[in-house]
């Protein structure tokens, strides 16, 4: 056996030593239990982050709808005209001629 | 496999007493592998608790059920991996606040309450550790699960998902770095 031969025998060596100072572990009685906490919290976290989300997203949407509602609505009742007429009062005035011959037969 | 891949796909589809069964049937067998890992037994079964944890929260993500045994070895790997580099940042800051004759004092306190055959385990667990301190966690890892564990190169391809001729490569580039701080030490 040759001096690199030699070294990784006793590297070897010294790996199942080392396997055999740590067997497998037998665990301990909170073991179990434990797991299933811990299963739970993450849970119960994920749970109170969603619902702190949701909790976000709707006080978002009010103040949202409350910034529109006070500044927007104002700002496009301005803007548009004000009809003080109905429809067929507008059709009426833009096309008072085809009204009155409706009315009167002379359109067929 | 320990368990049978109906146990697992029952696990899968959110059985919790399908899942304690899985547990049960591998948490001997994951703690001694943790155990080997980080080398620390205090801690072996708060890693445990994380790896079981996370395969909880990913058993949907799993393929098929052929998979699981390299799937749970490599949430064990990575739950292991992220301890030792907290173990190493906390292991700094702890060790910077003391004086060396500080530290002396408490290894040989730490020493003195241990058995001798608790004292011949330890010193072989440090100086396997020392010498795979010379290397990467990553490869430290990797040379654990080849060497100590004796997985086979197909099975350390399924879990790092890398093939096998590059695995090899880095095998033997950690192996002989170990070797060398081997010799440094005199064997």
């Amino acid at each position: 056996m040759n001096r690199e031969e030699e070294r990784n025998a006793k590297l070897d060596a010294m790996f199942q030593e080392y396997r055999a100072a740590l067997p497998d572990v037998e665990p301990g009685a909170r073991f179990m239990p434990g797991l299933w906490q811990r299963i739970e919290a993450r849970r119960a976290a994920s749970l109170w982050i969603f619902r702190r989300l949701a909790q976000v997203c709707v006080g978002a949407t009010l103040a949202l709808t409350i910034v529109m509602g006070a500044f927007l609505i104002p700002r496009l009742e301005k803007s548009s005209p004000v009809y003080s007429s109905s429809y067929v009062d507008e059709l009426a005035a833009d096309h008072p001629n085809t009204y009155v011959d409706i009315l009167t037969g002379d359109i067929k | 496999m320990l368990v049978d891949f109906e146990l697992i796909e029952r696990a899968r589809s959110g059985d919790d007493g399908a899942f304690n069964q899985v547990v049960q049937a591998y948490r001997k067998r994951i703690l001694g592998t943790i155990a080997r890992l980080i080398g620390r037994p205090e801690d072996v079964e708060d890693v445990g608790q994380e790896v079981f944890l996370r395969l909880y929260y990913s058993l949907d993500q799993l393929r098929t059920s052929e998979v699981f045994e390299p799937w749970l070895y490599r949430l064990t790997v990575n739950a292991a991996y992220d301890y030792l580099r907290r173990q190493r940042r906390r292991q700094e800051s702890r060790m910077s606040d003391l004086s060396e004759q500080q530290v002396l004092m408490a290894d040989a306190a730490a020493g003195g309450k241990r058995s001798d055959e608790d004292q011949r385990r330890t010193r072989i667990r440090e100086r396997v550790q020392s010498l795979l301190g010379k290397v990467s966690e990553e490869d430290r890892i990797l040379l654990m699960l080849k060497e100590v564990e004796g997985l086979s190169l197909k099975e350390l391809e399924k879990i790092y998902k890398v093939n096998e001729n590059a695995l090899k490569v880095r095998l033997f580039r950690a192996r002989q770095r170990v070797l060398k701080a081997f010799e440094a030490e005199g064997d």
